[in-house]
């Protein structure tokens, strides 16, 4: 990890465009920060502290769920900005801003010290700086385990359907009498799902399920 | 299958010409292996030539049936025709026996009519009895149904990076199954295909979970 160096001037009143090349190197990322966040956090230092915990509320519930409630965002959003006079617009700049440090921590196990150390050397108050990482202490084991679940798989299986019976008579045979277990397999091939259909025999099925138990034992060894 | 008929017996009786109770077995054998629709040219191959003489049907024959035809020496005296009879009556004979699942001598001997050559009757009755269980074995791997699981690997991986995040050490499973396509529908040259899926950790024990289930119904089953 990146140790940080602390920029030069990092009260409410030092931002501006040189501030962004003073700012030295930071945790949740190695390239270089546009130079409208230091824009934006001062912006956010204007915020009461009643103002930017609600908006950290707001960005935090987005965070946990992002695909399904982008548009429940938006408009929490717009709300946000009604209610405390600010224009939707600005708002939105910020908001982005802020997303840089936790997307970047997410990706590099960040701790909640090096996330408000970033936060101070983007120009946030120590006081919201503090807060916000208390926030990321608390949600991060979700935002990760989110994350890892995001992970590429191949193939994925997705859910197993099965019935077994008897096979009373066949054109060949009379009486049969014979068990068959029939399993139904849905994969995530891609964005698609495809479905299996495959036959076992008894003691084809036991030889699976003592295989799988073996994968299992596997499995939980390195957990 | 539906019962032997009587002029099919007839035409079992030409086997009293085969020179050996081998090349009757093998000629058994072959058809009961043999869908209907492969009787005709079984029939061609074990008497090529329509007509020829031995030392051609020898040059023409090629693959297992050779023995037999050599055996059957095709002259021109035996038109290809009651031949084709022949190993039709074969073929009805045995998969009637497989079918109705009869294992005693007696249940066998009693298909036969009264005026049936003795020998060839216990002969044919005994080449069935050895074979019944391979035979049964035969159809039953060779009955429709769903693709089938050949064979199954697995492999467990620990991924420890991805682009949603740089540092992590989590366990997957890869497994890989082979299937066979309907065996009916490919004949001789089965489609075989690996499919190879992947299983996180908690879809794994909802699969064992379901797998434990069958596990607990088919002894339930075997119980009654």
């Amino acid at each position: 990890m990146l140790r940080l160096r602390r920029a030069p001037a990092p009260g409410p009143g030092g931002a501006g465009g040189a501030a962004a090349a003073a700012m030295g190197l930071l945790n949740f990322t190695r390239d270089p920060v546009p130079e409208a966040v230091s824009g934006d956090m001062h912006n956010l230092n204007q915020l009461s502290a009643q103002q930017f915990s609600a908006l950290t509320e707001i960005l935090f519930r987005f965070l946990i769920e992002p695909k399904e409630q982008v548009e429940r965002f938006l408009t929490q959003l717009s709300d946000f900005a009604t209610m405390n006079k600010i224009s939707l617009g600005p708002l939105k700049n910020i908001v982005k801003s802020i997303l840089l440090v936790p997307n970047g921590a997410l990706k590099r196990n960040l701790s909640s010290e090096q996330v408000r150390a970033d936060f101070i050397a983007l120009g946030l108050s120590e006081e919201k700086a503090s807060y916000f990482a208390e926030q990321w202490k608390v949600n991060s084991p979700t935002l990760t385990r989110l994350a890892v679940g995001q992970t590429l798989m191949i193939n994925q299986l997705v859910d197993m359907e099965w019935k077994f019976g008897v096979t009373a008579g066949s054109s060949e045979l009379e009486k049969v009498g014979s068990i068959f277990l029939q399993l139904k397999l849905v994969i995530k091939k891609g964005s698609q799902m495809e479905n299996v259909y495959i036959e076992l025999t008894l003691p084809q099925f036991y030889s699976f399920l003592h295989e799988m138990e073996r994968v299992k034992t596997s499995l939980e060894s390195f957990s | 299958m539906a019962a032997v008929r009587d002029g099919e017996f007839a035409a079992l009786q030409s086997l009293l010409k085969a020179p050996s109770k081998d090349a009757v077995r093998q000629l058994c054998q072959e058809c009961f292996s043999s869908p209907p629709a492969g009787l005709g040219p079984l029939a061609q191959r074990a008497c090529p030539g329509l007509g020829a003489g031995p030392e051609e049907a020898e040059q023409a024959t090629k693959g297992p049936s050779q023995p037999v035809c050599n055996a059957f020496q095709c002259s021109r005296a035996l038109s290809p025709f009651p031949f084709l009879q022949l190993v039709s009556a074969l073929h009805n004979l045995t998969r009637h026996v497989v079918y109705r699942g009869l294992t005693r001598a007696e249940d066998i001997l009693s298909l036969f009519p009264e005026n049936f050559h003795q020998n060839l009757k216990n002969l044919l009755t005994k080449i069935i009895l050895e074979n019944i269980s391979a035979w049964r074995n035969e159809a039953q791997a060779s009955q429709i149904s769903l693709p089938r699981l050949l064979d199954m690997d697995w492999r467990v991986d620990i991924k420890t990076s991805s682009d949603s995040i740089s540092r992590m050490a989590v366990p997957t499973c890869l497994l890989q199954l082979k299937i066979q396509e309907d065996v009916a529908l490919c004949g001789n040259s089965p489609v075989v295909s690996a499919l190879t899926v992947e299983l996180s950790k908690e879809t794994l024990d909802t699969m064992l979970e379901g797998l434990g289930r069958i596990r607990d119904q088919l002894s339930a089953v075997a119980n009654k």
